[in-house]
């Protein structure tokens, strides 16, 4: 779960990092009245959760109380990478000297915990290590525990930093390590930290995403709201129990399987146009294969579904039955073709063809796609 | 020989008392493998399907001498079932379940690396030998015996390529999922020593996915440490970036884990690039026969 920028630096100021004075407002008015008691100049915000908000002109300056006014309005009104605005944090500005890049996050392959720094930040991390390759320091440390001190020291020392910025940088990038294992975050990110005129440092940005796996056990330290899905058909998924990601293609797209839906979508795209990405992981039952139905046909101009199952973990045949309800009660009539093998794939067979999905009962999703495509021909 | 399990390995089921753990447990039997005990803590003295049950892991290797486990233990639960696993003395662990924490798994991955233990998963179908024995939830119609080795980070798409396979008549020597998680017990790289030095296996394929830097790290073991063919299938090619595919660990993220690195790394590396899993067929005809 990925938390909004003024979640995560709530988080940051609360394990001791220094973080600009803020407030969140959702109205001009309100900005108005933040930029007044924190003192200018302001920096206004758009709180989306995307990548390069401040390119795609969500990020303003105000110097007055009525700057602060019109350009809250202008970012309330505006739309970021397809994402409604809905609130600005209210920033008072700091003065900049130099920028640096803190980060944590899980090394993948190693199984290990990585801490990263840098002696620039304010750009994209990849950026920075294609174009300023000796900028940036790693280290890998075991799981379950934070960095040490003397650790994070040993990596600002390497990126040529003393005294005062020393110290300040070390004692940022250590709490941080505490956010992330604390908080079971995937990754943690400061860019830029900045450092101000008398060698003191602030986040001026801060990036939180908590493991989904955690989130559960974690949601006395976390706050409310967090990551909302901008797709309301995405947002459905979820509350249903499937992972749907919305594509803009019109065959509709059911699999049991994370592997198995990616591999069905892109042999669809060889042919036809996949509507979106769906699959259930191992809970499948009679009412979640129904409610993904209905899922499945809100999307407008759907003109056909594929539905791939294996029935390992899976009770397909009561996946089946699921599908069938649902289209008798609506009397669906776009053409479904059916692939599902594995556990009780005869009675799976059985069911959907009484209800007239076409069932193929070949292994390769090769062949299903290609049977749908034949049966969305026109007729010569 | 056969990778990790065989017919005579004698298995224990953790969580066997489940709705999930006994049917799996079930169809386990019925497919040969050696299942000699099962823990449930707090069940200890019971049966499930004429599988004798203990309150721990300890007790049930006492009596029965398992030496490798399965996993059907509800998430939350899962970390402390496997350090109690790794401190029982088992070597062999294969982790069913889905959504564990991250900072779990990569506790459990430090502890089975100090302890010399292999373990599979999480999020894993498990691993089948066809014809003998199976750990996990692999559906065994799909699978034959023979001498082609599949590797896949997904668990459908394992039985996808399998039962390809299969149907043109080739079959597999062994069929590992190595789970499909940010963090997994094994690497790509560990799985395909194993392939490497089991002589039933004379060609693998990989079946991986989007996300994280398996198939790359891999690419480097192949080119220096691989003597047998090896084919690979990426799924994800149409994936948006920034989207998380189901899997936890399936999300391409600022450019990184894309199906072309993968592909790119793995193409040099001297594998066999499959554009789609049917490919796999024109690779077996040429390599394996």
């Amino acid at each position: 779960m990925r938390l909004h920028e003024f979640e995560a630096a709530d988080i940051f100021e609360s394990f001791g990092i220094p973080v600009p004075l803020r407030r969140l407002v959702e109205t001009p008015e309100e900005a108005k009245n933040a930029a007044l008691a924190l003192g200018f100049p302001v920096m206004l915000k758009a709180q989306v959760l995307v990548g390069g908000r401040g390119l795609s002109g969500g990020i303003a300056r105000a110097e007055s109380g009525a700057e602060a006014s019109v350009k809250a309005q202008q970012l309330l009104d505006s739309s970021i990478k397809g994402i409604r605005v809905e609130s600005l944090l209210i920033e008072k500005k700091v003065e900049i000297e130099r920028e640096l890049y803190i980060a944590m996050a899980v090394d993948g392959f190693s199984g290990k915990t990585a801490a990263i720094a840098g002696n620039r930040g304010g750009m994209s991390v990849e950026a920075m290590s294609q174009e300023f390759p000796g900028s940036l320091v790693s280290e890998l440390i075991p799981p379950g525990r934070a960095l040490y001190p003397y650790e994070a020291q040993r990596m600002f020392k390497s990126l040529g930093l003393n005294g005062k910025v020393l110290l300040a940088a070390t004692g940022s990038l250590v709490r941080l390590s505490k956010v992330f294992v604390e908080r079971e975050a995937i990754i943690a990110e400061i860019n830029p930290l900045a450092v101000i005129a008398d060698g003191s440092v602030s986040a001026v940005d801060a990036v939180l995403e908590i493991d989904d796996s955690a989130v559960k056990r974690q949601s006395g330290n976390l706050p409310r709201t967090g990551e909302i899905s901008s797709n309301s058909l995405e947002a459905l998924g979820r509350e249903i129990g499937v992972s749907y990601i919305d594509l803009d293609g019109d065959i509709g797209i059911i699999s049991s399987g994370a592997g198995l839906g990616m591999a069905t979508m892109d042999i669809v795209a060889q042919k036809l146009r996949p509507a979106n990405f769906l699959e259930t992981g191992g809970g499948i039952t009679e009412q979640l294969l129904y409610n993904t139905m209905d899922l499945m046909m809100r999307k407008e101009g759907l003109r056909g579904v594929l539905i791939n199952l294996y029935g390992g973990i899976n009770p397909i045949h009561e996946g089946a039955k699921g599908v069938v309800r649902y289209v008798k009660e609506h009397n669906i009539t776009i053409p479904i073709v059916a692939k599902a093998l594995g556990n009780h794939q005869e009675e799976t067979w059985r069911i959907f063809e009484e209800a007239g999905v076409v069932v193929v009962r070949s292994v390769a999703t090769e062949v299903a796609v290609e049977r749908l495509a034949e049966l969305l021909r026109p007729s010569e | 020989m056969s990778v990790l399990i065989d017919d005579k390995t004698p298995v224990l089921v953790q969580g066997i008392t489940g709705g999930i753990g006994s049917v799996q447990t079930r169809w386990m039997l019925e497919y040969g493998t050696n299942i000699v005990a099962g823990v449930t803590p707090g069940r200890g003295g019971m049966e499930v399907v004429g599988i004798p049950v203990f309150d721990s892991v300890e007790e049930a290797v006492t009596a029965t001498g398992a030496t490798a486990s399965v996993f059907f233990v509800p998430s939350p639960f899962v970390k402390d079932a496997f350090f109690e696993t790794v401190d029982a003395g088992i070597k062999s662990i294969v982790v069913v379940p889905e959504h564990i924490p991250v900072h779990d798994v990569m506790a459990m991955r430090a502890l089975a690396e100090a302890n010399d233990v292999f373990a599979l998963g999480p999020t894993t179908p498990g691993i089948l030998v066809p014809g003998k024995a199976k750990m996990g939830i692999m559906p065994s119609s799909l699978f034959a015996a023979g001498n082609i080795g599949i590797i896949s980070r997904s668990g459908t798409l394992a039985y996808e390529m399998a039962g390809i396979l299969s149907e043109a008549g080739f079959g597999q020597s062994t069929v590992i999922g190595m789970g499909a998680d940010p963090v997994v017990l094994s690497n790509l790289p560990d799985i395909l020593a194993l392939f490497e030095a089991d002589n039933e296996t004379k060609g693998i394929v990989i079946v991986g996915e989007v996300g994280g830097a398996q198939e790359e790290t891999a690419a480097d073991y192949i080119a220096e440490g691989m003597t047998k063919p090896v084919a690979a299938y990426i799924a994800g090619r149409s994936a948006p970036e920034g989207k998380r595919m189901g899997h936890a660990g399936a999300i391409i993220r600022g450019g990184s884990g894309t199906v072309a690195s993968k592909t790119d790394a793995l193409r040099q590396a001297g594998a066999t690039l499959l554009t789609t899993p049917i490919d796999v067929l024109s690779w077996a005809d040429g390599s394996i026969k």
